[in-house]
């Protein structure tokens, strides 16, 4: 089972792909998912229903939300309606801390994203914030990648201990599926999915 | 391959592409043109002294030439709309290559969207974007 976990729809402000258009594209371009992890900017998109899409395009399609924090941006996996009310997503400089903490009460996981990445990741907010506690999985392979972001977030996940996790973090259509993680029993919710982070078995992978 | 009419798209068609003119004398004639003399734009040094790595393509220089390859492709069509995310430098005096991707098919406006991108030579994305193109 292979799942990009890091996607943007027009629900995001910079987002600018519609979720049908997605499933098209994967179809007609065999791309070689098996669905994808909407991501919303700092928000939870609880209006969303993809699954007449999911039925129809025989994907899986779950909802996460990428929230910005001290040490840059964090994809969380599991959200739920009680999670939202205990930190704002749509806030700006949220405690890392906070966030993982929270995430773990309420059944869900928190994953930075793109750490090496200048300013929004989290490589070069350990140098002056230091290493935080609860980091377990980092996002070390992201399809927006330059240079040698994804070299840094895959020595910091060495040297930390972190398991890594793949994702296009796709804004447009053709994006999407450019990085993905490979789990070895079908996710089929956002339990499922956090359920698959905590035992750890997983790969990233990439096609760029 | 240009195309002249609606019924010549299909979802997931690539657009021509082309690695466009992105050296400092075109960019300086660009900036010229535009009224935009800066140094970020026209001069290496004097980019290097504002903290940038080098001199950049003015972003809207970059949107022209993501226009141009939709022109090129349909010439008698119409830009709609044309919306640009400027993730990193367009950097003057190195290669670029402009790519375009049909992602959506309207029948009843006869409109199709298009996936913008300006990737360098190490396939980094720099300029992303879609375009809304109404066709004859």
């Amino acid at each position: 089972m292979i799942l990009d976990l890091h996607s943007h729809s027009i629900a995001s402000d910079d987002g600018r792909a519609k979720v049908e258009n997605y499933c098209k594209w994967i179809r007609k371009k065999e791309v070689p998912i098996d669905g994808f992890v909407l991501t919303e900017h700092r928000q939870f998109d609880f209006a969303g229903d993809y699954a007449a899409l999911a039925r129809d395009f025989d994907l899986t399609i779950l909802k996460a939300s990428e929230v910005e924090t001290e040490y840059g941006h964090v994809l969380v996996f599991g959200v739920t309606p009680a999670l939202t009310e205990r930190f704002d997503f749509g806030a700006i400089g949220l405690p890392l801390v906070r966030v993982i903490e929270e995430s773990q009460h309420h059944g869900a996981i928190a994953v930075p994203c793109h750490p090496g990445r200048t300013k929004v990741g989290m490589c070069a907010h350990i140098e002056t914030l230091g290493v935080p506690d609860g980091v377990t999985i980092v996002e070390t392979l992201n399809g927006g990648s330059r240079g040698s972001e994804d070299e840094s977030a895959q020595a910091m996940a060495a040297q930390l201990g972190y398991q890594g996790v793949g994702g296009s973090d796709a804004h447009i259509v053709s994006h999407i599926g450019r990085c993905a993680t490979r789990f070895p029993a079908p996710v089929r919710s956002e339990t499922e999915l956090v359920e698959a982070l905590q035992a750890g078995e997983f790969e990233a992978l990439s096609w760029k | 391959m240009t195309i002249a009419r609606f019924e010549d798209v299909e979802f997931g068609d690539d657009l021509p592409t082309f690695d466009p003119d992105t050296g400092m004398e075109n960019v300086r004639r660009f900036a010229k043109a535009a009224q935009m003399m800066a140094a970020r734009f026209t001069d290496h040094e004097g980019a290097k002294k504002e903290g940038l790595a080098g001199a950049m393509v003015p972003g809207v220089m970059s949107q022209a030439i993501l226009a141009a390859m939709i022109h090129r492709w349909a010439p008698d069509a119409d830009l709609v709309k044309i919306d640009t995310i400027f993730r990193a430098p367009v950097m003057v005096d190195e290669r670029h290559h402009v790519n375009g991707v049909v992602t959506d098919l309207n029948e009843d406006e006869r409109t199709a969207e298009v996936d913008l991108t300006v990737t360098n030579d190490a396939g980094e994305t720099r300029v992303l974007g879609t375009a809304t193109v109404k066709l004859p």
